[in-house]
């Protein structure tokens, strides 16, 4: 208990540790800050149309599609087309139909809708007799908030991943490392302290940052609390890993870059591209994966899939632990 | 002055390699180009929605070929819940009937209508086309333009900053207090390296990613950019080496910048997501500078000018913090 006391104290007095703890705290917060940011606009289509260069009957049916941008001139019309970070689709009159200018560089999906617009122009009374059945997607993200608050949630879970590390490449470089061998204490002491200080932390900086994105009901929060307390605890066993790795600063904040990119990319990837079948089963070996799609699932109701995510995870944590004991025990043979 | 300056320029390109800041780049390099090639390029993909009949009686006959036909209403929900930007038309009651799981309310009325119009011939006059990229040649500028900015900002900038530490460590600095030699000349010689190996990285990721004729037609432009941008980033390297205690203090201010300043840039740069203070942001001007060189749209002299000013700006600042720490050392 003694070297726990030790261990807090000098990661209390690390600003690199603490600021890591704050990071997904702040992010969170800003993030509750942005919701105000419209990201579903992303998909939508995009109108420039010449002021007085259409009929307010025409703009009105063209804003059913999408927001509908006036330009004074043709020029700032044209430069509006071509600006490659939007797809804005020029609209112009021509006599009783539409006519419509692209930028030639812009997705199929836009090119298509342009190419079909004056199509839609002259059969737009038609159009609205038609009976349309609406489907409620069953696992549709909200909007993009809805993929960021659970991507800041598992960089707060996987934060007790650089505190470890971190923590033990200091004591590496400041020489602590080579006190630490000849203190009367034993490898599993010592794992056991850097584990808990990095499993502690991770667990109470994605606790903090969870309050601020969900508020959630009683069930799903003590699920939720299963899930972060699970991948707190492979996160700090990875972090051990990292610091037992690097030799040093460098190669340490290197590694842990691979990691954190690795452990955002692939839940993020997966549930972007609607990734199923065997290549998701084959991402579940990446611990934050699970975890992303338990927070998903949860956000979503649905206890089922979480649950069967926290059994992931739980292996998770079994698999880490024994490989560092092997590891340690194979070390300690060959030092003996 | 000049041989002073060459034997500086010596030990900066030495000290560059010994730290593996050449092999680093060179794996970076290697590492954009397969993911451009093996991945961005076929993941910016986006074909138009898919459109699925169900017609047992035959009653559309002048439907477009992009129509594809199922042959029970299973079957549609079937194709619609794998593709879920799929629109089903119902036509097995006489009436035709629109299908769709629920998304953004303007883009569902465009599926459907778009839909509904695939089932009447028209002769609709093709889009006039304003531009002259391709969406594969877009592509590829938009993600090489986004990588030269992240590895300048980001990973060189890292780069730059553990090579300066590790002089100030084993007391360069000090030694050059006590140098019978003019004392900008440490700086410049150190943006001299940085800047030169940023060029040449440049100009490979450019050829490599955008392709040879395109890539050499932009190359003029966007090298001049690379310029402005890596001093800049040389220069701010350079005070938080001379300003910062140690490396990790420097990882702590590296990671706000990477975060929080270049976040909103690639959002408000390359989406239509805009803010209303990104104007305000410096990171966003020179990020557009870049930008515009790729894509060959005029850049304004107002932007060159606040350039050259912040690279004047920062150098002072530079030799001001490099003044005093040789004053400190002395």
């Amino acid at each position: 208990m003694k070297g726990l006391k030790y261990q807090l104290k000098s990661v209390l007095r690390d600003k690199f540790c603490l600021m890591t703890f704050l990071l997904p705290i702040l992010a969170a917060v800003a993030l509750n800050f942005m919701g105000s940011i419209d990201m579903s606009s992303l998909g939508e289509l995009h109108f420039g149309v010449l002021e007085n260069g259409l009929s307010p009957q025409t703009v009105t049916w063209l804003e059913r599609y999408g927001p509908v941008t006036a330009y004074e001139t043709q020029e700032e019309l044209t430069a509006a087309i071509n600006e490659p970070s939007t797809n804005v689709i020029g609209v112009q009159a021509d006599g009783d139909s539409l006519r419509t200018a692209i930028s030639g560089d812009e997705l199929d999906i836009f090119q298509q809708a342009a190419a079909t617009l004056p199509a839609l122009y002259e059969r737009r009374e038609t159009a609205e007799q038609v009976e349309v059945q609406m489907l409620e997607r069953p696992d549709i993200l909200e909007s993009l908030q809805g993929i960021f608050i659970p991507a800041v949630l598992i960089v707060a879970m996987f934060m007790g991943c650089t505190f470890n590390a971190m923590n033990i490449i200091s004591e590496k470089e400041d020489g602590v490392a080579f006190v630490n061998e000849i203190l009367p204490m034993t490898p599993s002491q010592y794992t056991f302290q850097k584990v808990v200080v990095g499993f502690l932390f991770g667990s109470l900086s994605s606790f903090v940052t969870a309050c601020i994105c969900f508020q959630m009901s009683g069930l799903h929060f003590e699920t939720m609390l299963v899930l972060i307390v699970l991948s707190a605890f492979v996160a700090a066993m990875i972090g051990l890993f990292i610091g037992k790795l690097s030799e040093g600063l460098m190669t340490g904040v290197v590694y842990i870059k691979i990691v954190m990119l690795l452990f955002l990319a692939v839940p993020l990837v997966c549930a972007l591209i609607g990734v199923s079948g065997p290549l998701a089963v084959i991402c579940n070996i990446v611990p934050s994966q699970p975890a992303f799609e338990g927070i998903m699932a949860l956000s979503a109701g649905n206890t089922k899939t979480a649950l069967k995510d926290i059994g992931i995870l739980a292996v998770h944590c079994i698999a880490w632990f024994a490989l560092y004991v092997l590891l340690a025990t194979r070390r300690e043979k060959r030092s003996i | 002055m000049g041989n002073s300056f060459r034997a500086l320029f010596k030990k900066d390109c030495r000290m560059l390699v010994s730290g593996k800041f050449f092999l680093m780049a060179i794996g970076f390099l290697a590492l954009y180009t397969a993911y451009v090639d093996l991945g961005y390029i076929r993941f910016m993909q986006m074909p138009p929605y898919n459109v699925y009949l169900y017609d047992p009686a035959g009653t559309q006959t002048e439907r477009s070929p992009l129509v594809q036909t199922v042959s029970s209403m299973e079957a549609m929900d079937a194709a619609l819940l794998s593709d879920a930007n799929g629109v089903g038309l119902d036509a097995s009651t006489g009436e035709v009937r629109v299908v769709l799981y629920e998304g953004a309310e303007h883009v569902d009325r465009h599926r459907a209508d778009y839909a509904l119009s695939l089932l009447e011939l028209s002769a609709s006059p093709a889009p006039e086309v304003l531009g002259t990229n391709t969406p594969e040649q877009k592509a590829r500028k938009e993600i090489t333009c986004e990588m030269l900015f992240f590895e300048l900002t980001a990973v060189g900038f890292l780069g730059i900053a553990a090579v300066l530490f590790k002089e100030k460590g084993i007391g360069v600095i000090r030694v050059h207090a006590i140098l019978p030699l003019r004392k900008d000349l440490f700086i410049l010689s150190k943006l001299t390296v940085f800047l030169l190996s940023d060029l040449v990285f440049a100009i490979l990721l450019t050829l490599l990613n955008v392709g040879s004729a395109e890539g050499a037609a932009v190359l003029p432009v966007v090298l001049l950019q690379t310029a402005i941008l890596s001093l800049m980033m040389a220069l701010v390297g350079l005070l938080c080496a001379l300003l910062l205690k140690d490396l990790r203090q420097f990882t702590l201010a590296y990671l706000v910048i990477a975060i929080f300043a270049a976040t909103p840039v690639f959002l408000s740069a390359n989406t239509s997501v805009k803010f209303d203070w990104i104007n305000w942001h410096p990171f966003y001007h020179v990020y557009m500078g870049l930008k515009n060189a790729y894509f060959g749209t005029a850049i304004s002299p107002v932007y060159y000018a606040g350039a050259a000013g912040a690279i004047v700006l920062l150098f002072l600042a530079v030799q001001l913090a490099f003044r005093r720490e040789i004053g400190k050392e002395g």
